[in-house]
Order: C-alpha cells, then structure tokens, then sequence
C-alpha cells in the first residue's frame, strides 16, 4: 500500500516568510512558536501536511510534551522499596499488600483541569475526574476512589459573584461525575483567595487496585506486529479539539466563548458502563493470558494514544480515519487530535478482536448505551517505525513515530524576584473568643461538610472514614484482608505566595502528617504543580524553587523504616500559564497526594475526641512561624515567616505518630495547620460531623513556648495533637523519646466548652456550641 | 475472607442482582447477599439467563438509564422487571435500593395496593444540600411483616448510609399514607440514633413524608428503601466504630440483617415456587 503523503497536502512553509507563517499558524489554529513551527521540516525531513502540523502542535505543547518542565521534573525521587512502577505511563503504582503471595498494589494518578473549569466549570471539572478515572483504570485496575484539591477565588472580594458561581458549579461537576459512574471520594480540600479569582484550580487524584501480575501496560506489547489498533467510546466529533493546547495558554475573558469550545463534554453514563464493560475484556485477557495494550484517549485523543502506544512498543501504526465512528463531518486533524471524553484504546491480536467488539457492542451495548458509541478497529501495528493516517483514500500523515512522541525540551530561563515581606505589628488579641470564632469560620479552615456531602462517600462499601472525620480518609480495598489505603492531598497557597521553597516543602510533609494522623504509613506520592508563566524567568523561579523544596522534602523525610530512602513521586503533573490577561498568577501551588498504608485498618483513628479525661499532648513546638497564617490574614496581613520543616524533628514525629497509633496508645489525632493550635482542638471537639459532646482544657503554659499569646494559639508551625488515655501515656512518651521528639502534656478532655488557660487564669472558654456554629457556617457562607 | 465469593451446597438459595446501564452498587450487594448466606449473580438487563431459577431479586443502586425523564422511570419499562414483576407474584423476595427502589415505584410494585403508579420518589427537601445529599441516617423498623425484616423486631434501630437526590416517598391519594401505616406496609423510617422518629431535618434527611425510608407490598415480598443497607453490612463501614480489632471491623453491621432476612424468608417460603 502507498505510504507517501499525497504531494497536494503538503504545505510549504519552508517557502513562508515569518509574517505568513504568522498569518497562517493563526487561521489554523496552530499555537506553536516560529521557531517551533521552523522545527516540524527538521524532523520529518520535508514540509509537513495540516494534519500533521496539528501533530506537532499538540504534541509540542506543554500539556502534552512537559517542554518546560522535564529536565527539573527528573530531579524527583521516583524509585524505593515501595514502588512497583514510577512516573513513566497514566499512573503510577504503589506496594499496597501480599495476599496469599499475591502482590497488591495502589494505582494512583493525579491531574489537573484548571483552564476548562474556569470557563466552563461543571464540565470543566467533570471531565477533569473522568480523565482521571480514565488514567487509573487503563493500568488494568479497579477504580476505588477519588479525591480533588480546590482552589478558588475571593467569596467576599471584588469578583465574589463569579468565584461563588464557579466554586458551586465545580462542586456540583465533581459529583455529577464521580457519583453517577460509582467512585467514592476519600479526600480533598479548598482553599479561597484572590489569586484564584480568573484562574480556579481543579486538581483530582484516583486510586485504583491492581494485583501486579495483571497490571496492563499502555505499551504494544511483544510481537505486536499486525495487531489491531481499537478505539472504544464515544463518537468522535470536535469537542476539546485544540484541547491541550488550550490547557498550555493564558486565559483572556475576550476568548471566552471561543475557549469553551475547547472544552470538552463529560458523559458520565457513558463512562459507568464502559468501565464495567472494560472490566469484562480485563477478565477476558486474564482469563486467557492474552498480551494487550491499553491506554486512555486525553490529551491530543487518537494520536496521542495510538502513537504512544506503538512507540513505546517498539513499532508504528497504520491508521485509516475513515474508520473512526464519528457523530459529525469534521476533518481528518480533528479526528486525530480532538479530545472527545469516554474513549480508550487497545491493541490486541487480531483472533481477539472480534471477541472485544463484541463484549463493548453486543454485551454492553454501548450503541445503545450513547449515541454513537461503541468500539471500532481503525488500524493496524506496523513493523515499520513510522505512523500512517488515512483518511478519504489519501495518507494524510506519514512521520517517524519518534519524532511525534518525543517532543521538545527548553531549559528555561529564571530569576529571583525582588519581593519583600515583612511581619506586621498587630495589636493584642483582647478578646480570644471572638478571634478563635473569626478563625474556626474562615473559608479555609471552617467544616467541608456542605462540599463533602455532596459527594457519594459509601458507594462500593469500602470507606472506612470519610473525608472531613480525620486528616485522611481510609478505605480498605482488598475483600477480607485488613490493609488499609489512607490518602490526604494538601498544599498551602499563602506559605508558597511568601516563600515557594517552604510552600513545596510543607506541602510534602503535611500531605505525610496527615496520614500518619490517622495511623498510616506514607507510601508514596504524586504532585500536581500548578504555577504560571515558564516564559517568565521570575514565574519559572517560582516553578524551580517549588521543585527543589519537593525534591529535598521527600528526601530528607525518609520512608519509615528506610534510613536515606525517600517517600518516592510515583506519578504527576505540571500546569503552567495559571495567570490571566490582566497578569494576575495564582499563588504557586505544588499539590501533593499522599498515599499512606496501614497493615489493619481496624487501627485507624480519626481526629475526634473519644471520651472524658485523657490527657492531650502535643508533638512539635510553637514557633513565631504565622507568615500566611490564618490569623494574620482576618488581621489583614500576610507576614513573613512561614512555617518552616526541621526534616530530622518532622521525621521523628511522624515516625511516634505512627507507632503510637499503631500500638493503640492514641485515641484521636489531629495534624496542626491552619489556625494553628486553637483551631486543630477546636476541631478535634467538634469531629467531622460537628457533633462532638467532649470539650477539652489546655493551658498556655504547656505550649506557649515564651511567645505572645497570639502567637502561641494560632502559629501554624507543624506539629500534631493527640488524644491518649492516662494509662498509655508513659508508654507513649517513651516511643516519641526513642523517635527523638519530645511529648508534651498541653492539657485534657472534658466539660462542654474548649478552655484556655495561662497561669491559672481562663485567657478564653468558648462552649462546644458556639464553636460548632462558627464551623459549620463559614463554608456555607462563602459559597452561598 | 468475610465477603468471598459464591459458596457450594450450604447456600440458602440463589439471587440475582439486575444491573442496568447506570447502575453502580451491584458489587456490594451482591457480596452483601453472599456474606447472609445467599449465592449471587450479577445479570444485565439484556441477559439470557432464565430469570425463574432465581430464588429473589436485588436491584442494586445508581443512576439506571441515567435517569432520563424520571429516575427509574425506564429502567421499570425494560422487559426484564415484567419478568421481576411476574416472578414476585410467585412469592419471592424483591429488595429495591437507592435507584432500585425508584424503578420498583415506577413499575407500581411499590406500594402495589391497586396496580398502577400510586407513589412518586421526589426531590428532596433539605435545608443544608440541595439536590444530591450522601450521610448516615438511622433507620427504626416500623413492620416485620416484610421479607426483609422478618429476622428484626419493631423499633430495632440501624444505622444505614442514603445517597440521592430524589428520595422522598409522596403521594398524591389521600389517605394511602394512613392505609399503608395501618397496614404494616410502611417499614422502615427515619429516626435518631436512640430511636425517636423524626420528621425534621436532619433526622429526617429528604422531607419524606411520615420520615419513610421503606414501604412494602401488601403481600411483604417486594421492598422498596432509599437507604443503602449493603453499605452497612460490615462493621467497617459504620463511622465511629473505629481502633477496633479486625475480627470485630469485619463482623456482619447493622445492615446485615436485611440481607440475612432475606435469606431465611427463601428458606423457609422457598418450597412455595421450587
């Protein structure tokens, strides 16, 4: 069969001068830059077609190809102990359990939608847990769990109308999503603030369980020459063409309408029966030992997936567009790039393919199931290492398949900008109720309870705490077996606004606190780094000090039990151009997913006081570390000292936290962050539901650490609060000494108010009721 | 292994839990029923299966069809609930949760006084969530009459999950809500974890009437719940239940005894369709 591109195809931009190459990159739709585009004739040793102009486009942005960001990106820890697979296909794979010498593990991927769910935000957000889903599954999984990490803008500032509008519309594109296709959500959580006020963030992690001997790899595998490529899902038309391109701009309200079309359209029921029927051809291929190649179709759709499938293989592919199912007329580049939602594709060996067929169009009758929708062969796995598309009889696309995948590499330029902070002179406190109340209902600290139930926790019957009741929800996985999956995702905006070093830094070693909080070991983790223009040398310094502050977190809080090993990145993702027209970045905001194990999640506790009478201990001193505290910012300021992580104390902490709940020593904890010390008691009063009864009493004296009272109550410094009875507490002090770090006795439970005092005087009583209305208001009100 | 797969001989009869395209609690309940005793098969709504070998019905929670025009409403017009309909005349248990429980109203089943549509499953009115509200209740048994309380006893209080947006039993005919309290058909309702039924929010989470959770036919065989008894059917499931040793996490929860109920109900009435 000829392989030649028909000669009338190709456009000759060797022949353009700069301003016609301008003229014509723009009437195409085609967003690389000169020197990009001057590329496209080096690599394929001729001028290119549109199609594969539009290839290139997609595959060179920076959603697609991490131009900006590869080379620092290897600086992160990615292998260890715990790790069955890194950061190399849609999700990364983490150790969970032996069965019966059967080798469980964690799948975990975590991506963010920011562009489309600031325009489009229902649909926006929706699509971005439907690709999320998508990643977890194609390595072969069951898809148990989702969380997603929020950011929006100022509920009261000048834009509040539309940041309240988008903050709902997402919350409500979340659940429509993930509810309706039947994955529970384990965690989460949502900051509010004016540098999220024309660029929201939607970050979402997946879990999924895979035994590793069926773990399927997005890779021809051997002897894949002759395979049939087959796309199953929806019909292809032009929704999110131009996607990922799109995901790599700046976002100017002037395009609006235009960049909607960029979005593309979720369809949840499409996605719940697909699953299932995939999970059907799963069963199939483990059944009879067939060697596939699987992977789901996001970015840059058919051509994307295909070519990395067969690239990865060692092979090419001959694809003929005309046997695409589409629901549209559309062009043969916009049946290769358009980011269609529901849609995967295998490469099997042609004597299975009639059986796939018939399990997607007979068996699941997804025909019937969605317009359109079902699965088709569209092509070939050639020896030859080039990549063909067809299209109305002509070859539209011929280049080395290498060449397509590769992508391009910059090293960015960087610069530290000449930013001054300052720590402000704030008045004494004269009321301390007053400002613990003002604390409990800001926005970022008060009860997620409105957001969360709107989420199906339950379905799948494998939550064994919720999001919201502790730091990390827990979820035990594996039918009659008692490990436990604990997963929390955190990042600070205001920290990494003053400093994007320690930003990074305590992201890592929150996302570690707060699953060790519940009594999990952290295993591993994924990054999702949301930052701004990497053209920008100030904005990309802001990327590389938040890479070195992951690098050096992970590294220096070793995996426990693993002296000089890092708690690994398994997977990730980077999105830049946060920023809007009018030059407004969001804070940088490394989003960490942390995954922790428990051996037997019947240890498991969550952060709510239990009974009357223990005593109340804290883990990590208070320091005068309130730099974008939450105090500082109902005072109006921002400051300058940011918490800062001393690695050999955090390790030791982390390490007792464990070990003490693992011994059953602790009854409830609670990391410290926002609202430092007041607001982490506070909390572990009321519980996740709000309906705690155990008040509790600590005195200043015990943890004010020679620093004014204010200071004391709402440093955000990193630490923990626990719960442990009186017979446990020789016990329990004993493990911390031998971790290094020092328990402190701060006070007890009891009565029916949180009670403060400091040399025998009461600095502030605030009963269990009024705390329980300030927190449970303050989240409704902002997104009212 | 608490929740392993079908059993051999020791099992007291067979389920099927149908599956329509949406629908997305068909894993737990069927390992629900297994773990009371119950063999289970998961079947989709275009099986060949021979539906009358099965000793009773699930249908499982979700989104079936995804609910276009009224949730359940075409789900209860797939051919295979005729074939549900016809073999609960024969006496054998159907539970419908969630999503199953709207497509039993939609069939008529439920209340299945007169055989026609009598009750609705509306939008719920809740002060804090509009529209979809996942949390716990606690649920208190108002009749035993029903296969699926037929191991409980009145006033016995469980702790049960619901997840919906539409879940508030109405009606339009006066006085059915009266008939069907009388009758022993309304059986399960909302109530506070000691066991007052309320009907306030949030006792109360949809503005059910009467705070009903679950009504019954006339005969007691066929159950429609909005409530999610599958998941509570171990104790791990249940919040605050928590730093308990395995053994005890993986104990049969409150939810169990439904299932365990239906079980013996197919044991003891099975004679009447094998």
């Amino acid at each position: 069969m000829n392989n030649q591109v028909n000669k009338e195809l190709i456009v000759g931009i060797s022949q353009m001068s700069d301003d016609e190459l301008k003229e014509y990159m723009k009437k195409n739709g085609i967003s690389l830059s000169l020197d990009e585009i001057k590329l496209v004739p080096k690599k394929i040793g001729r001028d290119p077609t549109l199609t594969e102009l539009h290839i290139f486009n997609t595959e060179w942005s920076e959603h697609c190809s991490y131009k900006s960001s590869r080379n620092l990106l290897k600086l992160l820890p990615t292998t260890g102990p715990t790790v069955i697979q890194g950061p190399k296909e849609d999700a990364g794979i983490i150790h969970l359990a032996s069965v019966n010498g059967e080798r469980y593990g964690v799948v975990m991927a975590h991506e963010s939608h920011n562009h489309p769910s600031q325009v489009v935000p229902y649909e926006g957000a929706a699509t971005g847990v439907g690709g999320i889903i998508r990643d977890v599954l194609c390595m072969g999984a069951k898809v148990v769990a989702i969380a997603d990490s929020l950011r929006f803008g100022d509920p009261f500032g000048k834009f509040k109308n539309r940041c309240r509008y988008i903050s709902n519309a997402v919350v409500d594109g979340i659940a429509g999503y993930g509810n309706p296709v039947g994955i529970p959500n384990l965690a989460g959580e949502i900051y509010f603030n004016s540098s999220f006020d024309d660029n929201c963030l939607v970050n979402v992690v997946s879990l999924g369980i895979v035994k590793e001997s069926e773990i399927i790899h997005s890779e021809a595998p051997k002897g894949a020459e002759g395979y049939d490529i087959v796309i199953v899902g929806k019909a292809t038309d032009n929704s999110g063409f131009g996607g990922a391109a799109f995901a790599s701009l700046i976002l100017d309200e002037e395009d609006s309408e235009q960049n909607k079309g960029a979005v593309q359209v979720p369809d949840p029921f499409l996605k719940n029966v697909l699953i299932r029927a995939t999970q059907a051809v799963f069963d199939e291929v483990r059944k009879n030992k067939i060697n596939v190649g699987f992977k789901d179709m996001g970015a840059g759709g058919i051509m994307c997936s295909s070519s990395e499938l067969c690239d990865s293989g060692g092979y090419g592919a001959d694809i003929d567009l005309d046997k695409v199912h589409t629901s549209m007329n559309i062009p043969p580049y916009v049946i290769a790039c358009s980011e269609t939602q529901e849609r995967f594709t295998w490469i099997v060996p042609p004597e299975f393919t009639k059986r796939v067929l018939e399990i997607y169009n007979d068996e699941f009758e997804l025909p019937n199931v969605a317009e359109g929708a079902k699965a088709s062969v569209i092509g070939k796995v050639t020896k030859d290492k080039s990549y063909v598309m067809r299209h109305g009889g002509k070859v539209v696309c011929n280049a080395p398949v290498n060449e397509i995948t590769s992508g391009i590499i910059y090293d960015r330029e960087y610069k530290e900008p000449q930013k001054k902070f300052t720590e402000p002179d704030i008045p004494k406190t004269s009321d301390y109720r007053v400002a613990i109340l003002k604390v409990l209902s800001h926005p970022d600290v008060a009860s997620r309870m409105k957001v969360f139930k709107h989420y199906d926790t339950e379905v799948q019957g494998n939550a064994v705490i919720r999001p919201g009741e502790a730091d990390a929800g827990v979820m035990a996985p594996i039918d009659g077996h008692p490990a436990g999956v604990a997963l929390s995702t955190d990042s600070n905006p205001r920290y990494a606004r003053i400093d994007p070093y320690w930003g990074a830094v305590t992201a890592v070693a929150e996302a570690m606190r707060n699953v060790a909080a519940v009594g999990a070991t952290p295993y591993g983790m994924t990054d999702c780094l949301n930052y701004s223009n990497p053209e920008d040398p100030e904005s990309f310094w802001t990327f590389r000090q938040g890479i070195k502050g992951l690098v050096d977190s992970a590294s220096n809080l070793w995996l426990k039990g693993h002296k000089d090993t890092p708690v690994p990145f398994v997977s990730g993702n980077v999105s830049f151009y946060n920023y809007s027209a009018t030059g407004k970045s969001v804070d940088p905001s490394a989003g960490i997913a942390c995954v922790g194990i428990l051996d037997d999640y019947g240890k498991a506790i969550t952060m709510k006081i239990k009974k009357s009478g223990s005593g109340l201990y804290l883990l990590g001193e208070r320091k005068d570390e309130l730099g974008g505290s939450v105090f500082y910012e109902i005072n109006g300021q921002l400051g300058a000292n940011v918490p800062k992580v001393d690695f050999v104390k955090e390790r030791g902490m982390i390490y007792s936290v464990i070990d003490m709940i693992g011994n059953g020593h602790a009854l409830s904890c609670h990391d410290i962050s926002d609202g430092g010390i007041a607001s982490c008691v506070s909390e572990m009063i009321l519980g996740g539901e709000a309906d705690g009864k155990t008040g509790a009493e600590i005195s200043m004296d015990a943890f004010g650490n020679g620093l004014r009272d204010d200071k004391a109550l709402f440093s955000e410094s990193t630490g923990f609060v626990l719960e442990i009875p009186k017979e446990n507490e020789t016990e329990a002090i004993k493990i911390c000494k031998n971790n290094g770090v020092e328990l402190v006795k701060i006070g007890k439970t009891g009565g029916s108010a949180l009670k403060i005092t400091k040399s025998g005087k009461t600095v502030a009583d605030v009963p269990i009721d009024d705390l329980r209305k300030s927190w449970t208001t303050g989240l409704t009100e902002a997104m009212k | 292994m608490d929740d392993g797969a079908n059993g051999g001989d020791e099992m007291k009869g067979k389920v099927a839990v149908i599956m329509f395209p949406g629908s997305n609690c068909e894993e737990e309940t069927a390992r629900a029923c297994r773990a009371a005793g119950l063999s289970a098969d998961i079947l989709r709504w275009n099986t060949r299966e021979d539906l009358s070998s099965y000793d009773g019905f699930v249908l499982p929670g979700g989104w079936s069809y995804e609910d276009r025009i009224r949730a359940g409403v075409i789900a209860s017009k797939d051919s295979i609930m005729k074939t549900v309909k016809e073999e609960s005349i024969k006496g054998k248990p159907v539970l419908g949760t969630c999503n199953g429980a709207q497509v039993l109203i939609e069939t008529g089943m439920i209340p299945g006084v007169k055989d026609e549509l009598q009750m609705a499953l509306a939008a719920n009115i809740n002060p804090f969530i509009s529209g979809y509200y996942c949390t716990w209740t606690s649920l208190s048994v108002c009749s035993t009459k029903c296969a699926f309380t037929s191991g409980m006893k009145d006033g016995d209080v469980m702790k049960v999950p619901i997840a919906h947006g539409e879940g508030r039993f109405t009606t339009k005919e006066d006085g059915l809500v009266k008939k069907l309290e009388e009758s022993g058909q309304v059986v399960l309702k909302y109530c506070s974890s000691d066991g007052k039924i309320s009907d306030e929010f949030p006792t109360n989470p949809n503005g059910s009437v009467n705070a009903i959770a679950g009504i019954c036919n006339p005969e007691g065989n066929v159950l429609a719940m909005m409530p999610h008894p599958e998941r509570a059917a171990w104790n791990r499931q249940v919040p605050g239940l928590e730093a308990k040793p395995f053994k005890e996490m993986s104990a049969p929860g409150p939810g169990s005894p439904m299932f365990s109920s239906m079980a013996d109900y197919i044991e003891k009435e099975g004679k009447k369709w094998r």
